[in-house]
């Protein structure tokens, strides 16, 4: 249905798209998911060209769009949009925003445009709005219409930008109803959004983007249940990170554990397990490592999960190849037994910091 | 009327009357050629003194009275109005215009010598055409000066009889030789001057007999006398004669025939006592209760020699210039809107670079480089230069007007309209534009207000609208106000007018205002509701 190859969309400073390829099958109904600024919008708003690519060929229905004779506007009557903030055309009623498109580019009679609006509207729950002007409705209604404006068109892709994302709390269940009805119906669907349940409900797929591309693709399952990439994982689990570097044995502990406590209080972790990742710290660096160290270079990565409730303690280091064995007896023995959820030793094959210790907390 | 009560308490006056009156007697006595008096002018060393516009009297009084405070004056009316309102002390003028004004105006003195005897000719333009007319018309002068067919027609137009003023019909001489235009400023009695809708007057009355002699038609293009010494420069009439004064800088850019008038200019005061007389010759004037003196003003303005005429072609070269500048110049500035909108950079730089230079140019100094500059060559009427100057800045306030309103259009209506697969240009016109139009509707009807108001100064390139109309029956009546009023009212009448019109079409470009049977023209909604 639409294929993408080596996408890219460049802007002077930033540039959101920095390779692009995938493949959008027939009746995919797609999430695209994903931190701020990683260019979801870019790739749904490139799809139909709203955006110029820099690089990169995209084809719909085996029609290349990218090649500067396609006639784009065939396409994009094929490829409908909704946008974040509705977009309703302001000087026309609603059933008028709806019979617009197909009336003039269709060619239908303005009573086939008129009948399929109004079903249309009884579809969204707004056929009393027929006669209203956008201005004199609610977010939520607004952007009910403009999903039937943009059914009016019978579109092969429907393209949502965060279609929710501009609507007042009250409002999001409204339209979301109308999406899941719609995702229901086999149309190909891509859509953009930061309601993660809601997402996972609709969508047989799911992107993650990140570092300018497609970073992670899967089904539901996969992406939220057992995301396989850090940057997906710390997404997906809310996950907040603290990290520092330890290279003497001199080092300001008490700072560090301020910043800990900084970190943990912020996240709003247990105080439990503020006390635990200091006490972790604390075991692990000052009473295994330093001692044995000539000359320290450990790097140390908390990682707290908001949506786990769990902590990960990372500790890359220098040196020699510890006893992996030794030192999770050392630690059960001592204060951290019970508090420890796994522990993973691992020697790198390269690099400086080749001791490799993931300790997880409950 | 009302303002003389007013000048009878004003002392200065009254001191300056008694030398006005001795003057006066003077005066009475010696004619005009016996103005060398024992009447001293130095009184006026330190005075307030009026001038002309645009005349060498400026110049004289400069020289005559260094300390003198001295203020310049665009029609004779403004002049004579400020002398009897004792806003200026005297006034300078040449003898030939005094002489005529003190056939209506019984308050009118000369005091004091000539400042400096003057001569009055015609002059032409310095080009190969020019010199030929100028001699053949400077042989006509001489040869009438000799019989005496020149001191006849000073008679008639210095004469009391009003009945002998009138001129040969020169728009219908055999044009066997072609046609002469003649530029005049027909605000300068008796020299030229507007009487029962024709320019009339001493030299214009010469002109008529030479055109007459030599087979000519002649034309009369009426203009402020400032521009007349730029038609002449840039030969956009054959000649002009009204009381041309001929000074050495002139004729550095004009040639100049046989003085056809010798004159000079000399202090002018106003005897308070018998300005009220002034304008009518009606001696109960004073007496007249203030709806009378209105009736009156409005007879003297309006009915006699029937000048409602005047206004009316006035009003109508004023709708004519309104209109027309109107429609061309919102045709211009969507055009010139559409050819920038999508970023095209040289259409982008010449727009800013027209832009910036008819914006900022003063409507007059547009008009006149348009007039003499930029048409010098072609003949083309004043009142198509006129349309053409305000088309311009009309289509450059358009342009802004649009500009303004597209960008108050959020871009995400743009976007909308694309992605459903609408083209560019069906994008601009059935969505952008739309909703762009409310936005400027009110600063468009505002500006049609001020354009109306704007083209009052088309009198400089010799259009005559409704204000030039107004000055012209000004300088027959020498009423101030009346004429100025009854120009404003028609004005306000006028902007009413198009206001309303303008609101018309502002209420058909609210999308919101149809009705439910408008939007849904030809559907059928029953078997749905």
């Amino acid at each position: 249905m639409i294929k993408i190859e080596h996408l890219q969309k460049k802007y002077s400073n930033v540039t959101p798209l920095k390779d692009v390829s995938t493949e959008i099958n027939d009746g995919d109904v797609i999430s695209v998911i994903g931190p701020s600024g990683t260019g979801k919008s870019t790739l749904l708003r490139c799809i139909n060209m709203l955006e110029k690519p820099t690089a990169g060929r995209i084809w719909v229905d085996g029609e290349e769009i990218t090649d500067p004779s396609c006639d784009i506007r065939k396409i994009r009557q094929k490829m409908g949009m909704v946008f974040q903030s509705f977009n309703l055309f302001g000087h026309m009623t609603v059933i008028e925003n709806i019979m617009l498109a197909p009336v003039k580019l269709l060619g239908k009679s303005r009573q086939e445009a008129y009948d399929k609006g109004m079903e249309l509207l009884h579809m969204v729950g707004l056929a009393q709005k027929e006669m209203n002007y956008p201005d004199e409705l609610s977010g939520g209604q607004k952007q009910r219409i403009a999903i039937a404006r943009t059914l009016a068109m019978d579109p092969e892709v429907i393209l949502l930008d965060e279609p929710t994302s501009a609507l007042d709390p009250t409002m999001v269940g409204e339209v979301q109803s109308v999406i899941e009805e719609l995702a229901g119906s086999g149309k190909t669907m891509m859509i953009v959004t930061h309601e993660m349940a809601f997402a996972r409900a609709i969508c047989n797929r799911v992107f993650f983007m990140d570092e300018g591309g497609i970073y992670e693709d899967g089904t539901p399952e996969e992406i939220f249940e057992h995301p396989v990439r850090e940057n997906t994982q710390r997404f997906i689990w809310k996950s907040k990170i603290l990290e520092f570097d330890i290279k003497s044995s001199n080092y300001d502990f008490r700072a560090l554990f301020g910043e800990i406590d900084n970190f943990c209080l912020k996240n709003r972790t247990a105080l439990k397990m503020s006390n635990h990742i200091r006490l972790v710290v604390e075991e692990m660096v000052i009473q295994l490592m330093l001692p044995v160290l000539e000359d320290p270079d450990i790097n140390v990565t908390i990682e707290y999960s908001a949506v786990k409730e769990n902590s990960k303690v990372t500790v890359k280091s220098n040196g020699h190849a510890f006893d992996g064995l030794r030192i999770e007896n050392d630690l059960a023995v001592s204060v951290l037994k019970g508090i420890i959820s796994d522990f993973h030793y691992e020697r790198l094959d390269e690099g400086e910091l080749r001791n490799l210790i993931i300790v997880e907390l409950k | 009327m009302g303002r003389s009560m007013n000048l009878k308490h004003r002392i200065p006056l009254v001191v300056l009357s008694t030398f006005v009156m001795i003057a006066a007697i003077l005066f009475f006595a010696g004619r005009i050629y016996a103005a060398g008096n024992s009447e001293s002018t130095e009184q006026f060393a330190t005075a307030t003194l009026g001038v002309l516009t645009g005349t060498t009297c400026g110049t004289d009084a400069e020289k005559s009275f260094p300390e003198a405070n001295i203020k310049y004056f665009n029609t004779l009316a403004d002049l004579l109005e400020v002398l009897r309102s004792g806003k200026v002390d005297a006034m300078i003028m040449d003898q030939g215009t005094t002489r005529y004004l003190q056939i209506e105006n019984d308050d009118l003195k000369m005091v004091g010598d000539v400042l400096s005897a003057i001569d009055m000719a015609p002059a032409f333009p310095k080009t190969e055409k020019g010199r030929e007319l100028c001699e053949k018309y400077s042989e006509f002068t001489r040869k009438i000066c000799e019989d005496g067919t020149l001191e006849e027609i000073d008679g008639i137009w210095f004469g009391r009889d009003e009945s002998l003023r009138t001129v040969l019909d020169y728009e219908n001489l055999p044009d066997t030789n072609g046609t002469l235009t003649i530029a005049v400023d027909a605000s300068l009695p008796p020299f030229a001057y507007m009487k029962d809708r024709n320019v009339v007057g001493y030299d214009v009355d010469i002109a008529a007999r030479f055109c007459e002699e030599y087979g000519y038609r002649l034309k009369v293009s009426n203009m402020s006398f400032d521009s007349i010494l730029a038609a002449v420069e840039t030969a956009k009439c054959d000649l002009a004669s009204c009381g041309i004064t001929v000074t050495e800088e002139r004729a550095e850019s004009m040639l100049f025939g046989e003085p056809v008038f010798k004159s000079g200019n000399i202090v002018v005061v106003s005897d308070g006592e018998s300005a009220a007389s002034s304008g009518g010759g009606n001696d109960n004037e004073e007496n007249l209760s203030f709806a009378e003196s209105i009736k009156q003003s409005f007879e003297k303005t309006f009915i006699r020699e029937d000048r409602w005429l005047l206004f009316v072609k006035g009003i109508v070269n004023t709708l004519i210039i309104t209109l027309l500048s109107i429609l061309l110049g919102t045709a211009l500035g969507f055009g010139v809107f559409m050819a920038c909108r999508n970023g095209n950079p040289v259409a982008n730089g010449i727009t800013r670079v027209s832009m910036w230079l008819v914006q900022g140019m003063p409507m007059v100094v547009l008009l006149m480089v348009l007039y003499y500059i930029v048409f010098s060559k072609v003949d083309i009427a004043g009142i198509f230069v006129a349309v053409a100057g305000f088309t311009l800045t009309f289509g450059a306030t358009v342009f802004g007007l649009l500009k303004m309103g597209v960008g108050a259009v959020d871009k995400g209506q743009y976007e909308a309209s694309c992605a459903l697969g609408f083209s560019d240009r069906d994008t601009f016109f059935q969505i952008i534009l739309p909703q762009a139009l409310p936005h400027i509707t009110t600063a468009y009807r505002g500006e049609i207000i001020s354009l109306i108001k704007a083209t009052s100064v088309v009198g400089y390139i010799a259009v005559q609208d409704l204000t030039k109309m107004g000055d012209i029956v000004r300088s027959r009546t020498y009423e101030a106000f009346f004429p100025l009023i009854a120009v404003t009212v028609i004005y306000f009448v006028l902007e009413e007018l198009l206001a309303r019109m303008a609101g018309r079409i502002e209420v058909g470009f609210n999308p919101k205002r149809r009705t439910r049977e408008e939007i849904l023209k030809g559907v059928n909604t029953h078997d749905k509701n």
